[in-house]
């Protein structure tokens, strides 16, 4: 096949030119060489603009299957055929673990229009046989979910989305969320016998998550894998395997819970501070 | 592994004590800003699900409990919800009201059959 180069016609003084780059591989396009130039049709050109916007953006997978971005761009796909007025569709959750030990597919959907979230889940999950979990949110709770809440840091750490997202956001400490949030972990410390390993590393990460992002510390899933091996002395992978040992991990599990629980109640009087200077 | 009942009740009113909390703190967050409440909830073993796991290994199973059970883990789980709501009051909290807990906690023994 004979390729091509597509130039635009820049203004010169006297004569008009198409600048084209010095290195190129392309044969019959040596200087010197006499070239046919000719109108690039419209619709052409509206198609590679389309086909390069359609390209998504990975956000924290430097190493990621190429089936996986495959099937990643193929779920884009189905959901642009079948919705309308998006903003943006992001794929997020385990699906970018290691393996394909995944149990179902994260995604946000970013729309002002109520979309058939429903409708959309039984297409996604007949044509790719796999369980979908859809949330549908609008650009400011986007936003204010990445302001204020761990939970959203950490899932965009490792996503792929069909536009540009902003991440540079002002952190917001809210303490009932956080509380809110901090109060699930607990049920490690009561139930410890009765989790499973899934759902202790789970917890563990959900509190450790909160933690760094009251010492305003990035949330992903790297950081937090980092800080429970710095904090438990152990692998992230030995809590999912449910391979702990009970009495060393819950002394220090509590020990952490209490501060990360005195430092979200410290933030409520340093709120009140704040809002009586003012 | 076969567990006493006692120690199902102890897990019971820890499990409840804080499933109602988890009630009464989103309560209040829904009321001051709906749109942070949490939307981003994956499908983990809660401490609802936990106390209803922990209901059901309890007889009698599908009926409340004798009165006087009832009353014991009512006062139990009231006492430790208000401590929990105290120290949070005392540290700048607002909007958090202990003469909800009470209720709050009568509705959580009925749905799950204690009461």
């Amino acid at each position: 096949m004979e390729l091509g180069i597509i130039g635009r016609i820049s203004k010169g003084s006297k004569m008009d030119q198409i600048y084209i780059p010095k290195n190129r591989l392309n044969e019959g396009l040596s200087a010197g060489s006499y070239v046919l130039i000719k109108p690039f049709a419209l619709a052409d050109s509206d198609k590679v603009r389309r086909e390069s916007s359609e390209k998504p953006i990975l956000y924290g997978l430097l190493k990621i299957p190429s089936i996986k971005l495959y099937l990643a761009k193929e779920i884009l796909k189905v959901i642009e055929q079948n919705s309308d007025n998006l903003d943006n569709v992001i794929i997020t959750g385990s699906f970018f673990s290691e393996g394909f030990n995944f149990n179902d597919i994260d995604l946000l959907i970013i729309s002002e229009k109520e979309q058939k979230k429903e409708k959309l889940k039984t297409i996604l999950e007949e044509r790719f046989g796999v369980t979908f979990h859809i949330i549908q949110l609008t650009k400011s709770e986007l936003i204010g979910g990445l302001a204020s809440d761990p939970l959203y840091e950490n899932m965009l750490s490792r996503c792929i989305a069909k536009k540009r997202i902003v991440f540079n956001i002002k952190r917001n400490i809210n303490p009932k969320l956080l509380d809110f949030h901090l109060l699930k972990s607990k049920a490690l410390i009561d139930n410890f016998d009765m989790l499973n390993g899934r759902d202790k590393y789970y917890l563990t990460k959900n509190m450790v998550a909160i933690l760094l992002f009251i010492e305003g510390k990035k949330v992903s899933n790297k950081s937090i894998n980092e800080s429970i091996k710095k904090l438990f002395d152990i692998e992230q992978s030995r809590i999912e395997d449910n391979l702990i040992e009970k009495k060393e991990f819950l002394v220090k599990y509590k020990k952490i819970h209490q501060k990360v629980f005195n430092l979200i109640m410290n933030s409520f009087k340093k709120e009140k501070d704040y809002d009586g200077s003012k | 592994m076969v567990q006493n009942r006692n120690k199902l009740i102890d897990l019971l009113i820890g499990n409840l004590s804080n499933a109602v909390l988890h009630r009464i703190l989103e309560k209040a967050i829904i009321q001051e800003k709906p749109e942070i409440a949490g939307k981003y909830n994956k499908e983990i073993k809660n401490s609802w699900e936990i106390a209803k796991a922990y209901r059901e290994k309890i007889n009698p199973q599908t009926s409340a409990l004798p009165v006087k059970g009832i009353e014991f883990i009512r006062k139990r789980v009231i006492s430790r919800v208000n401590s929990e709501i105290s120290v949070r009051i005392l540290k700048g909290y607002e909007n958090l009201r202990l003469d909800e807990v009470n209720i709050a906690v009568d509705t959580a023994m009925k749905e799950i059959k204690i009461a």
